[in-house]
């Protein structure tokens, strides 16, 4: 009686030194390899492609800019037109406050009022001598920016102020806004 | 871990189907894939029939679109600011660099793998006819030759818009090959101009048909392309199949027929068929089809990526009207053209023939007809479809590989050759100084 042969197939397979199961996890592991490269190509790419469009430079005014020298403020509110900004003088402290309504942004006009007129902030009474009417929809703000009147929902902003150390010239800062109490005393 | 692994499931099962439902539904019940087949014949997907330019091509300008309308974002189509926006592609936009030397990669390519994509298909015979009813493989050729001259015109629009140097007299040098056209050649110019010279109208132009109207005319012909190959049966490989094979013995089919060999003893009614046998011959789509897609894909984005990171797009000095460079050549797809032109300017005695009229108009012209209309001229049999190099179709893929071999010399022959005022230098020789006015 002769002796079982092993089958053509599987003498292959001996010599090949791999079985059925190592295969297997071969073609799991270099599947896993493709699906992993095609990711992280596809990742890599989509970030370039996406970040291309996040700006790192902008053809606009700078957010921190000079604005001439303390001395050219006089007494009372000084309308910059390019800034959109009050630059108001009190007596040696200056303050600047946002021209831009707080509603939908259309640029707010100064009423000068001919008598100072007392309005309660917060409880307290204040001594104001402007308010700030929009003539867009109606908003109307007390002098220090506060908010009574109309759609507006919050108070006007007021930005940094500092004297630049080279020239003297004051110097605006749109990227860091104040309180409204900030004064620079020059 | 669960939730995660049933949402991987959702994503992929098209990929790795369970049996042949699982696989035939991926295909039909899917909007990318289901202009597939659900089954394949296994001749096409071979990669030495077709090299897959095709398939190679359709990714090419899937980059393209991807890139380009990323770069619609950054860059401005006009005069005074197209240049200044392409610096700030180049030096100042993070990737920008990248995203543009891709676009730039991938147009090149595009213009070279569509045109070898052609040669395939015609020495392949893949443009005739098989067997299958209600084939026309003839329209499908036609159709592929307006999707080359489209694949041209959309690089050349392009080429224009950096508006430096190269751009301005490349387009120059086109635009007045054109002119050369009889009777409706300047008033072509003219409309394609937006005027009499290459300015503001002409930017926007180019850049709208470039954006637009192209692209939008290749995705409706592309889309046509494809129906045509699947309304005729697949690639002409299968046609080849179909005649070559012998008639198939299937197996016996027990049939309730009561014929007169029925009744005799010993005979059975069997079909023999000449049609190919799909069991044998196709594979299902999923995933063979898709797999390979994908890995076609994968080598085009790339090679394409590399060649971007390795080859740096040119942007010479701003576009300047006055000062022609020397020389002034057109991009290297129309060299050929361009060195016929200037070649064929035909002087006796008084009399000249323009050679942007010869070289540029009427021998392109007729290469381009004839390229069109060959499948209807074709007389060579229907055994000629769907294989490389036939006996048959000997002498004609003869002819065509010698003039796109020309094609190539000339073209070669024009980038590296041709120095200024156009003399003739060998690869070693130096190119003399030109003056230059500042």
């Amino acid at each position: 009686m002769k002796s079982p042969k092993p089958s053509a197939e599987a003498e292959a397979r001996a010599e090949a030194g791999a079985s059925p199961t190592v295969a297997k996890a071969r073609r799991r592991f270099l599947s896993k390899l493709g699906i992993g490269a095609v990711l992280a190509a596809i990742g890599t790419q989509g970030y370039a492609l996406l970040r291309s469009l996040v700006p790192n430079v902008l053809y606009e005014e700078p957010r921190r800019l000079k604005v001439g020298p303390p001395d050219q403020f006089p007494e009372g509110a000084t309308f910059l037109e390019n800034q959109r900004l009050f630059v108001v003088r009190e007596r040696n402290t200056l303050y600047a406050i946002s021209a831009v309504c707080t509603h939908l942004g259309c640029t707010v006009e100064m009423l000068s009022l001919p008598q100072p007129k007392s309005v309660r902030i917060n409880g307290q009474l204040v001594e104001e001598r402007r308010e700030f009417h929009c003539p867009c929809h109606g908003s109307k703000y007390y002098g220090d920016g506060t908010n009574y009147s109309g759609p507006a929902p919050k108070p006007l902003a007021c930005y940094k102020l500092e004297v630049s150390p080279d020239d003297g010239q004051l110097i605006v800062d749109f990227d860091q806004p104040v309180n409204r109490s900030f004064r620079l005393t020059a | 871990m669960g939730a995660i692994k049933d949402a991987w499931q959702q994503l992929t099962w098209t990929w790795k189907p369970q049996g042949g439902r699982e696989s035939g539904d991926s295909i039909v019940r899917n909007l990318l894939l289901h202009w597939f087949p659900a089954k394949v014949n296994k001749e096409s997907l071979s990669f030495r029939y077709s090299l897959w330019l095709g398939t190679i091509s359709a990714v090419l300008f899937v980059i393209l679109s991807v890139t380009g309308v990323i770069l619609m974002f950054l860059y401005v189509p006009s005069v005074e600011r197209a240049y200044p926006s392409v610096k700030d592609i180049e030096f100042a936009v993070s990737f920008g660099w990248f995203i543009r030397s891709l676009h730039r990669i991938a147009a090149h390519l595009m213009v070279a793998v569509v045109f070898l994509h052609a040669a395939r298909v015609f020495l392949t015979g893949a443009y005739k006819n098989g067997t299958a009813a209600q084939q026309n493989r003839p329209i499908n050729w036609v159709v592929g030759v307006l999707l080359l001259l489209l694949t041209l015109l959309l690089s050349f629009t392009g080429y224009l818009l950096p508006w430096d140097q190269l751009a301005f007299w490349a387009i120059t040098v086109g635009t007045n090959i054109a002119r050369a056209a009889p009777l409706v050649g300047d008033r072509i110019r003219f409309l394609f101009l937006g005027g009499h010279e290459i300015g503001q109208s002409t930017l926007l132009r180019f850049y709208v048909l470039h954006c637009f109207f192209l692209p939008v005319f290749v995705a409706f012909l592309f889309a046509w392309h494809m129906w045509r190959v699947r309304k005729d049966g697949g690639l002409a490989c299968v046609d080849r199949l179909r005649l070559r094979q012998k008639a198939e013995k299937v197996a016996p089919i027990k049939a309730k027929t009561y014929s007169l060999l029925g009744i005799t003893r010993g005979r059975r009614v069997h079909v023999e068929t000449s049609l190919v046998n799909e069991d044998l011959h196709t594979v299902d789509s999923s995933p063979n089809l898709t797999r390979r897609i994908l890995l076609v894909m994968l080598v085009t984005v790339a090679v394409t990526a590399l060649l971007a990171v390795l080859v740096a797009a040119p942007l010479e000095e701003p576009a300047n009207p006055r000062v022609t460079p020397n020389p002034a050549k057109a991009p290297w797809y129309f060299l050929w053209l361009q060195e016929l032109v200037s070649d064929t300017t035909i002087r006796i005695g008084s009399f000249t023939i323009n050679g942007a009229l010869v070289g540029g108009v009427l021998l392109p012209g007729v290469l381009v007809l004839l390229l069109a209309l060959w499948p209807f001229f074709d007389k060579s049999s229907v055994y000629a479809v769907g294989t490389w190099f036939t006996k048959e179709r000997r002498r004609q893929n003869w002819v065509f590989l010698i003039l796109a071999l020309l094609i190539a010399i000339l073209t070669v022959v024009e980038t590296f050759m041709r120095g200024p005022y156009w003399n003739f230098y060998w690869p070693w020789e130096a190119w003399p100084e030109v003056p230059r006015r500042f």
